[in-house]
């Protein structure tokens, strides 16, 4: 999984022993500062509920730097979603020598078309971040495409400038 | 940052991703029930399934819970790793799976759940149909 937005660019790879939790790694740049870190993440599931027409998802998030360990951070993440629509949160605190900062998003979607199984899947979003270190709130468009194992997400905004969301599943 | 730029780069380079007379004996011999009676099935996509069969069994699974492809991937690897499936596919607007079992002997209904429950999902219903 690869990530990059006004904050940080970061490259994770993890794995899932159980869909329960999954450990990994990842790299950080925190571009505020040039620090780079390399986390042991966990992130574990603390709730889901299954119905026919949906899934909801409430994730915790945490991560520390074993070569320096005041360096860590710990979160959520939420999401509920249907085939046509979706909606997510997340909280996360970064805790640093340095800078200290917290990241919180709302994000909604809608899929304008539904797709079978292996067609692109398209999803048009809404997402609202604030990062601490720069104090308010951006809004911008992003566009959610998914085929196959492959998973890309780009936004944009004047303000916070690219965040960009992309996965493989091995 | 220009290891991270590079690994990035990499990833995102590998991330561009990249009816017949058997259909028919399988409607007709839905002798197996392990818990399908509320299994809604809808025979041209059984059909159009099991048309490259020549025999085995077929499991038409309803899942609660799969409401995304992507999340939906997981299942289909987790049962293309037993050497007994011979296909699998996954109707998301039904919310059905379908798993073509190259063998004749008795389907484990609990290692069905359990595979499919290893993927974050919940099985209501099983129909076993014979080819």
């Amino acid at each position: 999984m690869a990530f990059s937005d006004q904050a940080k660019n970061s490259f994770y790879y993890h794995y899932s022993p159980t869909y329960k939790f999954s450990v990994g790694v990842e790299a950080v740049e925190i571009r505020q500062n040039g620090d780079e870190h390399s986390y042991l993440r966990l992130t574990y599931l603390l709730d889901r509920k299954n119905t026919q027409k949906s899934q909801r998802n409430l994730y915790l998030q945490s991560g520390v730097d074993p070569v320096d360990l005041d360096h860590y951070f710990y979160g959520v993440l939420g999401d509920w979603e249907t085939r046509r629509l979706f909606s997510g949160f997340g909280y996360k605190r970064i805790v640093d020598n340095k800078i200290d900062f917290e990241e919180n998003f709302v994000q909604f979607g809608i899929a304008p078309y539904l797709g079978d199984y292996g067609d692109l899947h398209t999803w048009i979003m809404v997402k609202s971040k604030k990062n601490t270190l720069f104090r308010s709130w951006s809004t911008y468009p992003v566009l959610r495409l998914f085929k196959g194992n492959g998973f890309a997400e780009f936004g944009y905004s004047d303000q916070s400038q690219w965040d960009i969301h992309l996965m493989y599943r091995f | 940052m220009k290891k991270i730029t590079a690994v990035m780069l990499l990833f995102a380079t590998t991330s561009v991703v990249t009816a017949n007379e058997n259909a028919d004996h399988a409607m007709h011999q839905a002798d197996v029930f392990v818990d399908g009676s509320t299994v809604d099935i809808d025979p041209e996509q059984i059909k159009q399934f099991t048309s490259d069969l020549q025999g085995g069994q077929v499991a038409v699974v309803s899942v609660m819970g799969m409401v995304c492809d992507f999340c939906a991937r997981g299942i289909e690897k987790t049962f293309k790793r037993d050497k007994s499936v011979a296909k699998v596919d996954v109707d998301l607007s039904k919310g059905k799976v379908l798993i073509a079992f190259d063998t004749e002997e008795p389907i484990d209904r609990a290692e069905i759940d359990r595979k499919i429950l290893a993927n974050g999902q919940n099985v209501t219903a099983v129909l076993m149909l014979n080819i």
